[in-house]
C-alpha cells in the first residue's frame, strides 16, 4: 500500500515542478523586474532598485486606465450574467437530447481561434459590413452606423468571448440542483418568484459566482478585443502593459502594472467571496 | 520597417549566417537581409566585373552589428542595414570610408537622404531605399484638401482618420506640424505636442499598426497615416486614393550600404556601391524591394509611386532621445489614446 502511495506522489511531481517553474518562477521574475530601472528609450533594463515604476502608476492618466479596465470588466460581467444566467438555467431544463445539442452548439465556436472569430465581428460591424447592409436593406437606417471601433463594439466582443463560460458554470449548477426543494417551497406557499430567489438562486450561487469570476478576471486582461474592435482607442491596463513591453520598451513599468493588476484582481475575487459567503467555487479552487 | 519583417523569418537564417564565410580575392561578401536584391542585378555585376557575390543574411540589425564587431570590421565587404545601427557601427569604428574615386556615381544620390545623423559628412554610406510614412486619403469622402499633417486636425474629418500605432512617429508628426523636430528633447515642447495631440483625438477612427490601410478600403476611415508598404498596398487596391507628402516635412527611415573598416576586398565593395548607384540598377532594385528610391538620378525611370516629389526637401529620422523625453512621449501617447476612446 505504501509503495502505491509513493508512486502516485511521484506521478504528480511533474505537475508541481511545472507549476513552480512556469507559474511561480515568472511571477517572481516579474515582481523583481518591477523594481528595476529602465534604460530610457533603449531596449532592456538594469538591476538598480527603484520604486519609480510604482509611483508612476499614481499618475492620473495611468490610474484612468485602471478605472477604464474595471468599468469595462464590470459592464461585461453584469451583461454576461443577465444573458448567461437565464440561458444556463433554461438549458438545464431541456430534454437530455436538447441539452446535448445545446452543449455542442456552445462548444463549436471554440474550434476556431478567438482571434479569427473577432475578425468575423469586424466583418459584421464595419461600415460596409453585414449588419449595416441588412439594416439598410430593410429600411431601418439610411446612413451606415459607425459601430466598429467604438465602446459598444468592444462590449459586444467581450460578451461574445466570455458568455460561454457563464452559461456552462450556471448550467452545471442548475443541473445538479435538487428540484424537490423548489417544489417544497412552492407547497409551503411561496410564489414562483419567491421560490426562485430564496431557493434556486441561493443554490446556484456557487455556479453563478464561478461564472462571474471566469468572466471578470479574464475581462481585465482581454485587451486584444479592445484593440481589434475598439480600434486601439480604449486604453485598458492590458494594452498599456503591452505597449510598455513592446513599443515603449519599458519592461519595469510594465511589470509594475502587471503586479498591481494581479493584486487588484485577487482582491476582487476575495471580495466576491466575502460578500456572497460562498466557500466552495465550482470548477475552480 | 524591414527589420520587423525579417525578424519573422526566424532562426533559419541565423544558422545560415553563422556558418563561416571564406572569400577569395575575387569574391565579394554582401551581408544584408534576405531578399534585398533581384538575382538578375547580382548576376549582371558578376558578368561585368568577374567578381563573384556571396550573399550572406542576417535577421536583425542587432545581429549584424554583433557579427561585424566580432569580425573586428572584417569578413564582410558590403553591408546594408538600417540608419540607427549604422550610427552605432560608425561610432564603434567598424565602418570604412567610401572610395569616391571608384564610386563615381556618388553624385547620383538624392541629397534629401544625405547628411543624416548616422553619416553627417556623407563619407561612409550610400543610401539604399527609404521607408516614409505618408498620408493617404479618399478625395470623394473628404471635404478638405489634405496637404500636410495639420489638415488631419480639420474638424470635417471627425471620426474619420486611421493612424499607425508607433508612439514616437505620431508624437513626431505632431511636432513637425508645429514646426519642431521629431526628436525634440525639450519637455515643455513635448508637453505642448501632447496638448495638440489631444485635439486630434476626436478625429481618430482607429489606431493600428497592421493592415491600417484596410480602414481606407472598407470605408471605416476617409484619411489615413500609413507606412510605406501600406501605402503601396492601398494604392494597388484603389488607385483613386490621393497620396500626400506632408508639406511640414517627412519622417523617414533609411537603409544604407557601407564598407566595413577592414573589408577583405574593399575595392570590389566600392565597385559594387558604384554599380548599385547606376540609375538602371537602382530602378530594378527599388521596384523589387518596394521602398522609396534614394538614387535621384533614377527618379525619371523608376516607378513614379516610389519617387518623392521635388517639392519635398525636408526629412527627418527618429532617433533615441533622453529617458525623460521618452517618458514624456510615452505619456502623451497614453493620454492621447485615452482621449480617443472617450468620445
Amino acid at each position: 500500500m505504501k509503495n502505491k502511495k509513493n508512486l502516485w506522489g511521484l506521478c504528480v511531481m511533474p505537475l508541481y515542478f511545472f507549476t513552480l517553474l512556469f507559474i511561480l518562477g515568472p511571477m517572481i521574475y516579474m515582481v523583481a523586474v518591477s523594481f528595476a530601472k529602465n534604460n530610457g528609450g533603449a531596449y532592456g533594463f538594469t538591476w538598480n532598485f527603484t520604486l519609480n515604476n510604482y509611483t508612476k502608476i499614481g499618475d492620473p492618466i495611468y490610474l484612468q486606465c485602471f478605472i477604464q479596465s474595471f468599468k469595462l470588466a464590470f459592464a461585461t460581467t453584469i451583461l454576461v450574467v443577465l444573458i448567461g444566467y437565464p440561458f444556463g438555467y433554461f438549458m438545464a431544463k431541456l430534454s437530455p437530447k436538447g441539452k446535448k445539442i445545446m452543449m455542442f452548439l456552445i462548444m463549436v465556436p471554440f474550434w476556431t481561434s478567438s482571434l479569427i472569430r473577432l475578425y468575423g465581428w469586424i466583418i459584421i460591424l464595419q461600415v460596409k459590413g453585414v449588419l449595416n447592409t441588412a439594416l439598410k436593406a430593410i429600411g431601418l437606417i439610411d446612413k451606415p452606423l459607425k459601430i466598429l471601433y467604438s465602446y459598444p463594439a468592444v462590449l459586444i466582443g467581450m460578451i461574445y468571448a466570455l458568455l460561454p463560460f457563464m452559461i456552462l458554470a450556471v448550467y452545471s449548477s442548475v443541473e445538479k440542483m435538487d428540484w424537490s426543494l423548489v417544489e417544497a417551497s412552492r407547497d409551503l406557499g411561496a410564489s414562483p418568484a419567491a421560490a426562485f430567489v430564496t431557493v434556486t438562486l441561493k443554490l446556484t450561487l456557487p455556479g453563478l459566482l464561478t461564472g462571474v469570476i471566469l468572466t471578470f478576471v479574464p475581462s481585465m486582461g482581454l485587451f486584444f478585443i479592445a484593440d481589434i474592435l475598439g480600434g486601439n482607442k480604449i486604453v485598458l491596463v492590458g494594452s498599456l502593459i503591452q505597449d510598455q513591453l513592446t513599443r515603449g520598451s519599458n519592461w519595469p513599468f510594465a511589470a509594475a502594472l502587471a503586479v498591481i493588476l494581479t493584486i487588484l484582481t485577487s482582491l476582487m475575487i476575495y471580495l466576491y467571496r466575502r460578500i456572497t459567503h460562498v466557500k466552495d467555487l465550482e470548477g475552480i479552487f | 520597417m524591414k527589420k520587423r519583417l525579417i525578424a519573422a523569418l526566424g532562426m533559419a537564417m541565423l544558422t545560415t549566417a553563422a556558418m563561416g564565410i571564406s572569400a577569395s580575392a575575387e569574391d565579394l561578401v554582401l551581408f544584408t537581409w534576405e531578399g534585398m536584391f533581384p538575382q538578375e542585378v547580382l548576376d549582371n555585376f558578376t558578368e561585368e566585373t568577374g567578381i563573384e557575390i556571396i550573399y550572406s543574411n542576417f535577421d536583425t540589425d542587432e545581429t549584424m552589428l554583433e557579427k561585424l564587431a566580432q569580425a573586428k570590421g572584417g569578413d564582410y565587404d558590403v553591408i546594408i542595414a538600417d540608419d540607427y545601427i549604422i550610427e552605432q557601427a560608425v561610432a564603434a569604428g567598424l565602418v570604412g570610408e567610401i572610395d569616391k574615386d571608384i564610386v563615381t556615381n556618388f553624385g547620383n544620390i538624392n541629397p534629401l537622404y544625405q547628411g543624416q545623423f548616422y553619416d553627417p559628412e556623407d563619407i561612409y554610406t550610400v543610401p539604399y531605399g527609404a521607408g516614409i510614412p505618408l498620408i493617404v486619403y479618399d478625395p470623394e469622402l473628404t471635404d478638405v484638401e489634405i496637404k500636410g499633417y495639420n489638415d488631419l486636425w480639420d474638424p470635417s474629418l471627425e471620426d474619420a482618420v486611421a493612424i499607425t500605432a508607433n508612439y514616437r512617429v505620431i508624437n513626431g508628426i505632431t511636432l513637425l506640424s508645429m514646426g519642431k523636430s521629431m526628436n525634440e528633447e525639450d519637455l515643455d515642447v513635448i508637453a505642448q505636442a501632447g496638448e495638440k495631440l489631444l485635439e486630434l483625438a476626436p478625429n481618430i477612427r482607429m489606431i493600428q499598426d497592421d493592415n491600417t490601410q484596410d480602414a481606407l478600403l472598407n470605408g471605416e476611415a476617409s484619411a489615413a497615416f500609413l507606412y510605406t508598404s501600406q501605402v503601396t498596398a492601398v494604392l494597388a487596391e484603389n488607385p483613386d486614393l490621393e497620396v500626400v507628402y506632408p508639406e511640414e516635412g517627412l519622417g523617414f527611415g533609411i537603409m544604407a550600404a557601407f564598407v566595413p573598416a577592414d573589408a577583405p576586398n574593399a575595392e570590389a565593395a566600392n565597385k559594387f556601391l558604384n554599380y548599385i548607384l547606376e540609375p538602371e540598377v537602382s530602378k530594378q532594385c527599388m521596384e523589387y524591394i518596394g521602398y522609396y528610391n534614394t538614387t535621384g538620378a533614377a527618379d525619371d525611370i523608376v516607378d513614379p509611386s516610389l519617387v518623392v516629389p521635388d517639392s519635398v526637401t525636408k526629412g527627418e529620422i527618429i532617433q533615441n532621445v533622453s529617458e525623460e523625453a521618452n517618458e514624456a512621449y510615452n505619456k502623451n501617447w497614453t493620454e492621447f489614446k485615452a482621449a480617443c476612446g472617450a468620445n
